[in-house]
């Protein structure tokens, strides 16, 4: 069905200069000339707009800079054909070249922000780059800009519209190799969740940097075809208005999809020169209110629409058929949770156990925000194999210091030792790849993508898949996450996006992450929040079995004082950012000052129930 | 050496003149972002309607009086276009990734920047000063309608503060700011608050546009080029901080008026401008006295 589409649109590509001579023959007013025209310029925004696709339907990413590498790629080619007078295929081969270097450059600065603050920074990097082109007079024309005069063999319009072609399909080749490579689920998992991308391993950054400048190689591609046939190069390319057309031409045709952009191309220059050779003011306006549409109707875009007449047609029987579908998970995973089969799974790698020995310790950890002490003077040992428990009032610390033991937050003073490695202000991404798993306490998956995804993705990256921009992410590992899947007790919701399941199975997914992972800590951040008392036993069991059985060595803090005596063989406690005391559960009950601050009105509460 | 003085006398009120409007232009960008979480594109668009009104009414009847109705008559009209925008758009996009609000947003000016086009028509307009009459300081001159617009700048920020921190309202609104979630359960009337925080934002774009009037030729151009620079003074200043607002439009109003002062820069005074925001953006990402994200 994908492939059939591929097909009319490739056959349709090949054969729009000879379909412009009959409409010719057939209608003498039109212009095979001028439609062949429109065909090249409907290919070469069909690749600007998808290299935009790149950062946005792929990673998430709104940059305003990308006209700017567009403009760079037009430039090049314009400066090395007109000023060193070397042949014009040369400054195509060195557009992507000239854009990718100045992306790069460009790209560190913008990656100094995130999201909001990105996008707005790149706007000043195409403004500068703007200003660059427009007043930088002697090398780039200034105002006036750089014309050519193409060289013979390339004149002809139909010649032009296949080379156009050609180098175009190259190019959509590579970006499509690259966006279901192992590369491409590494974007996906950002898009989905930066945190959690991080919290499997991804260097979120380097990624981010990587699709960046990559989508500015293929921009200056786009942009050194542009000047093929408008032989022009101006500095309004640059302007940051100018990334209207690929981000519109992008939303049109639809973000989540590979060629959904190529579609809109189509429809965009067709609009164009339908509309607004006529009425050009209506037809900012049409666009206007289509990109309206779009966002606030059709989210997925022109190539989304089937699925929004699905959705729509699903709302009319929702009556009688809605039990048939399994649209949503009921919460099963923690029931069928059958950890003998968790364990014979491949996807987690034994682990020898020295009991005793020290996994982690924290040292004297203190952290401050302003004024205030979240965290101070902490120190505290979890052996291999034991499950150590956190507990203490709300703003005790606990959430801080899980956040300084993973990365997200670097500490005062103070070192973390993990597994003998200094691991102390490491970001994220690092900490998760020594073998600290998390799972968050508002749970945090990919909600868009399956739960077979979910966990393929977080062994891609344990294993060090991530960085291989071929071969087919969705086909690696595939197997081992059905097992782990079924071992989990999701086995029957694989295929489903993750963020449709009930709270208690995207639980399950997460701790599968980190089985995923490999992780020889797990920290678990208030596990059985928002559960019921059944799904809390339940996840109790599994958590514990698991524990015992594989030997892991477990971290969490929890409110729910019967989880901890239950689960935990050590606790320890904090109050006002200090450790008060930590012992066997057993000396912890007993302790006079922890009931004073913490367990005292809880075990009254018990006592008058 | 008094010709010296006198020109730096002159940019200096020219920069200040600059950063007056752009001052209330990016408080109102400002303040929506601070409450909203939300990058209004059409800010700009708000701007240019509110330009081409005025300068038609003004034209209509007369320099002078006709002015200041228009005047009214724009800030009104742009405010209660937020409110269309608002309620018809925005309350849509709350709470989505801020993507879909940016190209939400951003359609909305693609909208009114046809419609403008269609009603005002492409040409340049120009309406004469109010305030006319000229100071002069030696052989150089500056308008008097340049003090008016510093002044009702400071008149503006002085409104804006009072309106933060004097009444129920700015109470509210810094709530807001701080903490959307609390805000939400103290119940206060939230979509209500949004709707209005968001019409006095887009009249102040409109006060912006009317006030530049007649100081700069007024074309359907302008709303992309005022965003532009007023995101430079958010981002510099720190979006969704009044006084960030300011300091920032200092910054900006000057630098473009000195860097045309020096004949070798000029052609790169608008440059200066990005370069300040990115280097402020890459020391301190939230701006001088911005919010943290999120």
């Amino acid at each position: 069905m994908r492939w059939g589409v591929v097909l009319v649109l490739l056959l349709f590509a090949a054969l729009i200069p000879p379909l412009a001579g009959l409409d010719e023959n057939l209608n003498p007013d039109a212009s095979s000339r001028f439609q062949i025209f429109l065909g090249t310029s409907a290919l070469v925004l069909a690749l600007w707009a998808i290299s935009y696709n790149l950062m946005l339907g792929y990673t998430g990413m709104v940059s305003f800079a990308h006209a700017a590498y567009y403009g760079v790629g037009a430039y090049a080619v314009a400066l090395v054909f007109k000023r060193y007078h070397l042949p014009i295929l040369v400054g195509l081969a060195a557009a992507p070249f000239a854009a990718a270097a100045v992306g790069f450059i460009t790209g560190l600065v913008a990656q100094r922000a995130v999201r909001l603050y990105f996008s707005l920074l790149t706007l000043a990097i195409s403004q500068v780059l703007f200003s660059i082109a427009f007043t930088w007079y002697d090398v780039t024309g200034g105002d006036n800009g750089i014309s050519i005069t193409l060289p013979d063999q390339l004149s002809d319009y139909t010649t032009l519209y296949y080379f156009t072609a050609a180098v175009v399909g190259v190019c959509l080749i590579l970006m499509f190799i690259l966006v279901r490579s192992p590369f491409g689920a590494a974007l996906l998992s950002i898009r989905e969740n930066r945190q959690r991308a991080a919290a499997i391993g991804i260097n979120v950054k380097v990624y981010e940097l990587a699709v960046y400048t990559i989508a500015a190689t293929f921009a200056g591609v786009a942009g050194g075809l542009f000047i093929f046939y408008q032989q022009q190069a101006y500095p309004e390319m640059l302007y940051w208005t100018a990334n209207a057309q690929p981000v519109v031409v992008a939303l049109l045709g639809g973000t989540t999809t590979f060629l959904g952009p190529a579609i809109g191309a189509f429809i965009y220059v067709v609009l164009d020169n339908s509309i607004s050779k006529q009425f050009p003011y209506q037809f900012d306006i049409i666009l206007g209110a289509i990109v309206l549409g779009v966002v606030l109707a059709v989210p997925g875009g022109i190539s989304d629409i089937p699925s929004v007449f699905l959705r729509l047609r699903e709302r009319f029987h929702r009556g009688e058929e809605a039990e048939a579908a399994p649209e949503e998970s009921a919460g099963d995973a923690i029931r069928m949770f059958d950890v003998r089969k968790a364990l014979a799974s491949d996807a987690i790698q034994a682990e020898e156990v020295h009991s005793g020995q020290t996994l982690l310790k924290i040292d004297h950890l203190s952290r401050s925000f302003g004024g205030l002490r979240a965290v101070e003077d902490v120190s505290l040992e979890v052996k291999q194999g034991d499950r150590h428990a956190i507990i203490g009032p709300n703003g005790a610390g606990k959430s801080t210091l899980f956040n300084l033991i993973t990365g997200q937050l670097k500490p005062s003073s103070g070192k973390v030792i993990f597994d003998g490695r200094d691991i102390t202000g490491k970001p994220p991404h690092v900490i998760a790849r020594t073998g600290i798993g998390r799972a968050f306490q508002i749970t945090t998956i990919f909600p868009k993508l399956t739960v077979r995804q979910n966990l393929q993705y977080a062994m891609l990256a344990h294993r060090g898949y991530m960085v291989r921009p071929f071969g087919i992410a969705n086909r690696k590992f595939s197997g081992e996450a059905q097992e782990l899947a079924e071992a989990v007790g999701l086995g029957t919701l694989t295929e489903l996006p993750a963020g449709q399941l009930s709270h208690g199975d995207q639980r399950a997914i997460e701790i599968a992450i980190s089985l995923a992972l490999g992780s020889k800590l797990v920290l678990l951040d208030e596990p059985t929040a928002g559960m019921s008392a059944y799904e809390t036993d339940k996840a109790m069991e599994l958590v514990r079995r698991l524990a015992t059985e594989r030997h892991l060595t477990l971290l969490f803090c929890e409110h729910d004082m019967s989880v901890v005596f239950s689960t935990a063989r050590t606790v320890t406690v904090m109050y006002q950012g200090r450790v008060l005391t930590a012992g066997t559960p057993e000396q912890i009950r007993r302790n006079p000052d922890v009931q004073k601050v913490y367990l005292g009105e809880l075990e009254q509460e018990e006592l008058g129930a | 050496m008094e010709s010296e003085l006198a020109k730096l006398l002159l940019f200096t009120v020219g920069g200040l003149a600059n950063a007056a409007y752009l001052f209330i232009v990016a408080a109102g960008l400002s303040l929506v972002f601070g409450a909203l979480r939300v990058i209004n594109m059409a800010h700009g668009s708000l701007y240019m309607i509110a330009a081409f009104v005025t300068v038609v009414i003004a034209n209509q009847l007369g320099a002078g009086l006709g002015f200041w109705a228009g005047l009214l008559v724009a800030v009104a009209v742009t405010g209660a276009i937020g409110a269309v925008i608002e309620v018809l758009v925005l309350r849509r996009v709350y709470g989505r990734e801020h993507l879909v609000q940016l190209l939400g947003t951003y359609a909305v000016s693609l909208v009114v920047a046809g419609a403008v086009r269609i009603v005002f028509g492409a040409n340049y307009r120009t309406v004469a000063s109010p305030i006319p009459g000229n100071i002069y300081v030696g052989t150089y001159s500056y308008a008097d309608y340049s003090l008016f617009m510093i002044a009702a700048a400071i008149v503006i920020a002085a409104g804006v503060w009072a309106m933060l921190y004097r009444t129920n309202l700015g109470r509210n609104i810094r709530a807001a700011v701080s903490d959307p979630d609390l805000l939400n359960a103290t119940g206060v009337n939230v979509t209500r608050l949004y709707t209005t925080v968001f019409v006095i934002g887009a009249a102040l774009a409109g006060l912006g546009g009317s006030i530049v009037a007649p100081s700069q030729a007024i074309a359907s151009s302008i709303d992309t080029d005022v965003l532009v620079l007023a995101f430079a003074i958010s981002v510099i200043g720190g979006l969704g901080s009044i006084v960030g607002s300011a300091v920032g439009s200092l910054i900006v109003g000057l630098v473009v008026s000195f860097g045309i002062l020096i004949p070798a820069t000029s052609p790169y005074s608008l440059a200066f401008v990005f370069i300040i925001m990115a280097a402020v953006l890459i020391i301190r990402p939230r701006g001088l006295f911005g919010l943290p994200e999120n």
